[in-house]
């Protein structure tokens, strides 16, 4: 049984998720009703698959006339980001816990990774805590997609703008690190991998590939700074 | 798009986003790392949002196609979510002052121009 105030407090952290879920939720569930999309085939995407960045690519792929192909494998490529996400938290996922731990596993997302990572940095912040976190993200995310779907011929909002909204978070999570010497080099290496990656045409795996880069370099200054 | 099409691009995608979230939980869960392994780990959140937001904000074939007024706007628009993120570390205001400004400058840019 869950404690009120356990479910409280994750509401709380989650608050400003499920804001954000709300704003770029329903622009995505307008673009998938282009694609002709109904609302059971965008609330299966939003239960099962349950990815911003993976739906709104899917949609605009499609719309670009894309192979079914193609969409796949670039959407996964630029998934395998979540891998790291899962490797930063796994010492957080507890003893036991299997079914819980999955469930946690299975809804993080880059915003839900950045809070969750930080209440349990701080203390005081259980699975319970962070898988809360998680489905109240998804059940914003959800609703938003599916009222994007129904009221897709009523509702206009420009897509820019809507994934603005992405944007904005990812910038503060990220001047909410420690601004450490090495921290500050993970944050550079990686900008500059994913620019590279991007010019020479790999924007599938960018993130991934930018932000391996980042933590590769980071460590490599972090060993020079231990042996000094 | 189909629902055979669909049930493809949806299944192969959760399937692939199920693995990634997953079994990295459980393949590491339960053990002692050693102090080099938690140490690189702690380099994740950084590298990784800063990829995100380069990601979002860089764009190659935008800039290829010509540069103008509305290619500046992310920019202008991301440096006021910096100074409110470094501010407040507030992700509501961030989106609130964020959109805000885009919409705004979306709007003011066809009054420049």
């Amino acid at each position: 049984m869950i404690k009120a105030e356990t479910a409280k407090a994750s509401l709380g952290a989650a608050l400003p998720i499920m804001a954000g879920y709300m704003v770029l939720g329903i622009p995505c569930g307008i673009l998938a009703s282009q694609t002709g999309l109904n609302a059971l085939q965008v609330l299966m995407m939003s239960l099962l698959f349950y990815s911003g960045a993976g739906q709104y690519m899917i949609a605009n792929m499609w719309l670009a006339g894309i192979p079914p192909l193609s969409i796949v494998a670039s959407v996964s490529l630029v998934n395998t980001r979540q891998m790291l996400y899962g490797a930063s938290l796994s010492r957080f996922s507890g003893v036991g816990k299997k079914r819980l731990s999955f469930l946690f596993a299975a809804t993080v997302t880059d915003e839900s990774f950045g809070i969750n990572l930080d209440r349990f940095e701080k203390g005081d912040w259980s699975l319970v805590n962070a898988t809360l976190v998680n489905l109240f993200s998804q059940t914003s995310w959800t609703l938003a997609n599916v009222i994007g779907v129904v009221a897709g011929a009523v509702l206009s909002i420009p897509a820019a703008v809507a994934s603005f909204a992405m944007t904005a978070i990812f910038i503060c999570l990220l001047f909410s690190q420690k601004a450490t010497m090495a921290n500050v080099v993970a944050g550079i290496a990686a900008a500059v991998g994913v620019v590279v990656c991007k010019l020479v045409g790999l924007s599938g795996p960018a993130i991934f590939i930018g932000a391996v880069f980042g933590i590769i370099m980071a460590f490599a200054l972090s060993e020079v700074q231990k042996r000094q | 798009m189909s629902w055979s099409q669909f049930l493809f691009i949806f299944a192969v995608c959760a399937l692939t986003m199920l693995v990634c979230r997953v079994i990295p939980v459980f393949a590491l869960k339960e053990r002692e790392l050693p102090e080099s392994v938690s140490r690189g780990l702690g380099f994740i959140p950084p590298a990784a949002f800063a990829a995100l937001v380069v990601n979002d904000l860089f764009d190659p074939e935008a800039i290829a196609s010509g540069i103008d007024l509305y290619t500046f706007i992310p920019y202008i628009a991301s440096l006021v979510v910096v100074i409110v993120a470094v501010k407040t570390k507030s992700l509501l205001w961030c989106i609130i002052v964020g959109l805000a400004v885009y919409a705004v400058l979306l709007l003011a840019v066809p009054a420049v121009v």
